[in-house]
């Protein structure tokens, strides 16, 4: 299925951003869901070391979702910012997605969360790695 | 939701002692884990080394990921008891209708955190390989680790030492228990050596004298110091600071197991 049939009865805006402009900030509360729809964004994280690169999303790619199916109203556990030219993102109905959440049975509530519990320790050792990486070397601070 | 219960098929609980393998990468099997009592630790292999990647506790899921990853059938990771433990596996034929029918953007979302998850396990797999690579060359780089992969010998073999800089008539006797390419040991009786310090970071120049006749010099800096079993008797770790090519071959020599 097509991106935009999946998300056509969720689209609750369209908002868009200049290049570099901050779309989620990191440690904020919030719990809107967004998808690229056009362009593409970069997910960020503060490190010792400065900001950190940590993912590059594209068209179709969805972002802001650990918040919702996380723990509700946990901050925001990565920046996300508009990269390279214009990007126009779709600004998803938080509460008609935690309706289909709640649908869910227990076990695959359960399941999804471990799911973003692990992307989060990854994301976190990850980062922690490529400072490590970057501070001996002195490089530029990107996995990529 | 309730669940009717003759349609869930049982749960079952399996018991795993330290170090167990529960789950294998690359292996087939789609149950799901649930902790009951213990820890475990995920983790990858590469290049023959186990590299982790996270700790899981009381109340944590495993396994999931080969059940939510419709495009794989293989384990992606390994999973390794850390303590004794129990868990509760989960027959995923039940599971997998539940996951059905989930309303479809849930499970558009699900396979992106599922994708990410697996690039940026691979990035950390990648990452500690690198490092690991970087530390083992720096290793081979650095001599005296280079050095220190040498043979360490047991001796017991008498030599003479004296502090760094003292006229070379002046001098001590000491035992040597054991000597490597870049360090030694040695055993020296205080009262000997009235007047003499022997503290961490003292220099001393030791002459051996080889089984082959052959007599060596070097210097050597006291690295740890130690009480021996007589009264009176200090044990000198020392680690050597300057020698000859000429002593480094007879001493590589005499090393040769």
């Amino acid at each position: 299925m097509e991106f935009e049939t999946l998300i056509i009865a969720y689209l609750a805006n369209e908002e868009t951003y200049e290049s570099g402009e901050i779309i989620i900030e990191e440690g904020t509360k919030g719990d809107w869901v967004y998808i690229v729809l056009e362009g593409q964004v970069k997910v960020t994280k503060r490190t010792s070391a400065g900001m950190l690169t940590i993912d590059l999303l594209k068209r179709g790619a969805i972002f802001g979702e650990m918040a919702l199916f996380g723990k509700a109203l946990e901050a925001r556990s990565a920046s996300v910012v508009a990269a390279d030219g214009q990007a126009r993102v779709g600004v998803l109905d938080t509460r008609q997605l935690i309706d289909d959440y709640e649908s869910l049975t227990p076990r695959i509530r359960l399941l999804i969360k471990a799911l973003i519990m692990r992307l989060k320790e990854s994301n976190e050792k990850a980062a922690t790695l490529v400072v490590a990486a970057s501070e001996k070397k002195r490089k530029n601070l990107t996995p990529f | 939701m309730t669940d009717n219960p003759s349609t869930i098929p049982p749960i079952v609980r399996l018991s795993y002692r330290k170090g167990d393998l529960i789950v294998k990468e690359g292996d087939y099997g789609i149950s799901i884990y649930k902790i009951l009592e213990g820890k475990a630790m995920v983790l990858k292999e590469s290049e023959g080394r186990e590299i982790p990647l996270v700790t899981l506790a009381m109340g944590d899921i495993f396994g999931e990921r080969t059940f939510l990853n419709r495009a794989s059938e293989t384990r992606s990771a390994s999973v390794r008891a850390l303590e004794n433990m129990t868990v509760e596996v989960w027959h995923t034929a039940r599971l997998s209708q539940e996951y059905n029918e989930m309303p479809p953007i849930v499970k558009y979302i699900t396979d992106q955190i599922l994708t990410r998850s697996i690039r940026m396990n691979n990035l950390i797999v990648k990452l500690v390989t690198q490092e690991q690579k970087a530390k083992l060359a720096e290793k081979r780089m650095d001599p005296l680790t280079s050095q220190r992969r040498f043979h360490r010998k047991k001796v017991d073999m008498v030599c003479q030492y004296r502090p760094f800089g003292a006229s070379d008539r002046f001098h001590l006797s000491g035992r040597i228990k054991d000597i490597s390419l870049a360090g030694l040991g040695m055993e020296v009786m205080r009262r000997d050596a009235s007047g003499v310090s022997h503290v961490l970071g003292d220099c001393f120049v030791v002459t051996i004298v080889l089984p082959n006749k052959q007599s060596l010099e070097l210097e050597a800096e006291v690295v740890s110091v130690q009480k021996g079993e007589i009264a009176g008797e200090l044990v000198l770790g020392m680690s050597i600071s300057e020698i000859s090519p000429k002593a480094k071959k007879s001493l590589g020599f005499f090393l040769m197991p």
